[in-house]
């Protein structure tokens, strides 16, 4: 089966700054690939580039199959994303957000009502239906986030940070949905800086000012290094930096 | 998709705390509080009066100025530096001088010694003040001479009686005037800073980006932002016509498709700027300053306020440039004249060429991909 995202020699400047320094990776199909990398490392820019946000400079490739600069449009209908800054709009109630990302992904009158169902009943939130979704606790939106980027059932999911600012328990039901995405086939793209969440990753890949320092299964990493968690992995690659925050 | 883009906009206007009450509150003050205040009428001009003839003829001519309602007699005295001094002191602001003789030169008809001085610091009140004054003494001298004057105007040729007719508007009321120009107004304001701080607000959320990363296209996503205050502006409209028929008994004269034609060329135009303008910004503060930058000149330079004709070469060139001139004109016409749209078809031209221009600038330079 072919890969979900090849990748070859992307680059990316802004006026003198590197922020993303010619890295070359793939990500296979229904993995979960974790893209760590201290802040400003250029995790975020990266990622961009993959959903069609934003233009490389250099180099090119391919996410589902289609060229990330010449045809970002047709990569979007395939893609869902979840934004590290909490996107879905706060005066519209629950339902009204699944009903317009359902209906901006062409879903009929039908599928959006079955989808709705489907999704409040999984998270357990039937009884917030009617809930604005700025009333909502971090928690229950970035769930609710998840559930809509993959209301389109896209092949590819991009995760930015996904769980900032929430507590280690919320996190592991958080990832409990993620894996159950990644049972029905998807292919989960994560950045992080929670180095519990890399280990669960099938593979991950460490950005250093801008390049990828590393890149491997969790175990294999600590294995490389002789130390016993990522979090140790982590300072050793990160150490290296040279650029600022 | 559209469906479903255009429901969230109506779904937000109406839940924004401000919008809704702004739309049902701006056009009831501009309607009803500037026709009276923001009037060019100059009433109410203080005049104190110089008077060293002191018979009955100048008592007569006193009364004759003051009747008219326009002058407010602060006194009457017989020094003129005292009235000068009134008139230094912001007091007064004209000083009529009645001459020694004038009740004798009145009967002679040897011309009349009287003296107009007018404080032009408020020009307007002024130049307005002096033509007043001017017109009640000569209306005076006519009606006093009376027979005198004819004959004596027989002699020395044709009296030309040079009485204008005024068309349109006939008692030369402002509140008139200015009613079709504060509805272009009101709907500029509106759709100009609405869907520019719309844009800019997701912009902020950072929701934008969650609708760049989907396949909605960008003509979608500009024209669903539009159509909300498409309706929310015939809304407007509607009620700034009911309330000059109920306040004012003012009706439209030409047809109402014609205002309403005009008023969706004229919203093309300015969402296209406001959208434009917020494409460029990457906040609210930005996009405020440019938008108000852009209105307050269109305002100024449209004709709204001072005719466009009475501007230097130089200005009426940049005013072909004003969407708010071809709007503001039309809905004058049609308003005041009942002009036909075919009667105005350039108004209509001119707003469809800034219009097309503004709106596919703003479909372009709107990225997805940076």
């Amino acid at each position: 089966m072919e890969n979900a995202i090849e990748i070859h020699g992307l680059t990316k400047k802004f006026g003198n700054f590197t922020a993303v320094d010619n890295i070359s990776f793939t990500v296979r199909t229904g993995e979960i690939f974790g893209f760590l990398g201290a802040n400003g490392a250029g995790k975020t820019t990266a990622m961009r580039i993959l959903c069609g946000l934003s233009i490389p400079t250099a180099g090119g490739g391919t996410v589902a199959g289609f060229d990330i600069v010449r045809e970002p449009e047709k990569i979007k209908k395939h893609i869902g994303y979840m934004s590290q800054k909490f996107s879905l709009y706060p005066d519209l109630k629950v339902w009204e957000n699944i009903r317009l990302f359902g209906g901006i992904y062409g879903l009929s009158g039908k599928e959006i009502s079955d989808k709705t169902a489907a999704i409040l009943s999984r998270l357990g939130m039937e009884d917030v239906r009617d809930a604005f979704v700025a009333s909502l606790p971090l928690g229950w939106k970035q769930k609710l986030s998840f559930s809509i980027a993959m209301i389109h059932d896209p092949r590819i999911v991009f995760l930015d940070e996904p769980t900032g600012g929430v507590d280690p328990e919320t996190r592991r039901r958080f990832w409990e949905l993620i894996y159950e995405a990644t049972s029905g086939g998807v292919t989960v793209f994560v950045t992080t800086h929670y180095m519990d969440e890399a280990e669960y990753c099938d593979r991950v890949s460490v950005m250093v000012d801008g390049r990828i320092e590393a890149l491997d299964s969790p175990d294999a990493l600590k294995r490389r290094y002789g130390v016993n968690d990522m979090d140790a992995v982590f300072r050793v690659l990160a150490g290296r930096a040279v650029r600022e925050e | 998709m559209w469906k479903y883009l255009i429901e969230k906009e109506f779904k937000q206007f109406f839940r924004d705390p401000m919008l809704p009450r702004i739309v049902i509150v701006f056009p009831i003050i501009m309607m009803l509080v500037f026709p009276f205040a923001a009037n060019m009428e100059v009433r109410n001009i203080n005049l104190v009066v110089v008077d060293n003839d002191r018979t009955d003829m100048s008592s007569e001519l006193i009364e004759k100025c003051t009747e008219s309602g326009y002058f407010r007699l602060k006194k009457i005295c017989s020094d003129p530096r005292e009235a000068q001094r009134m008139m230094d002191r912001n007091t007064v602001d004209a000083i009529l001088t009645i001459g020694q003789g004038f009740g004798k030169s009145a009967v002679t008809g040897d011309g009349f010694p009287v003296g107009i001085k007018v404080n032009t610091v408020n020009g307007t009140k002024g130049s307005i003040g002096s033509q007043y004054l001017s017109n009640c003494v000569m209306l005076f001298m006519q009606s006093r001479a009376g027979a005198d004057v004819a004959s004596a105007a027989g002699a020395s040729g044709a009296v030309i009686d040079a009485a204008p007719k005024y068309y349109y508007n006939p008692y030369m009321d402002y509140k008139v005037f200015m009613v079709p120009a504060l509805i272009v107004i009101a709907v500029t304001m509106v759709t100009g800073f609405f869907p520019a701080l719309n844009i800019v607000g997701e912009k902020e959320a950072g929701t934008i980006e969650q609708l760049n990363v989907s396949p909605v296209s960008k003509t979608a996503f500009i024209v669903c932002k539009m159509i909300p205050y498409w309706v929310i502006t015939f809304f407007m409209v509607g009620m700034c016509l009911l309330i000059a028929w109920l306040a004012f008994g003012y009706v439209c004269k030409g047809s109402l498709w014609g205002v309403f034609l005009f008023t969706v060329l004229h919203i093309m135009v300015t969402a296209g700027l406001g959208l434009l303008i917020s494409n460029y910004s990457d906040n609210a503060q930005q996009a405020m300053f440019i938008m108000m930058f852009f209105v307050l000149i269109f305002m100024l330079m449209s004709g709204v306020f001072t005719p466009v004709s009475s501007m230097p070469e130089w200005a009426r060139v940049i005013t072909y440039a004003n969407p708010l001139r071809y709007y503001a004109d039309a809905m004058r016409s049609i308003f005041l004249k009942g002009s036909s749209i075919a009667d105005v078809w350039y108004d209509a031209a001119g707003l469809l060429a800034i219009g097309g221009l503004a709106l596919t600038w703003a479909i372009t330079s709107y990225r997805k991909t940076s």
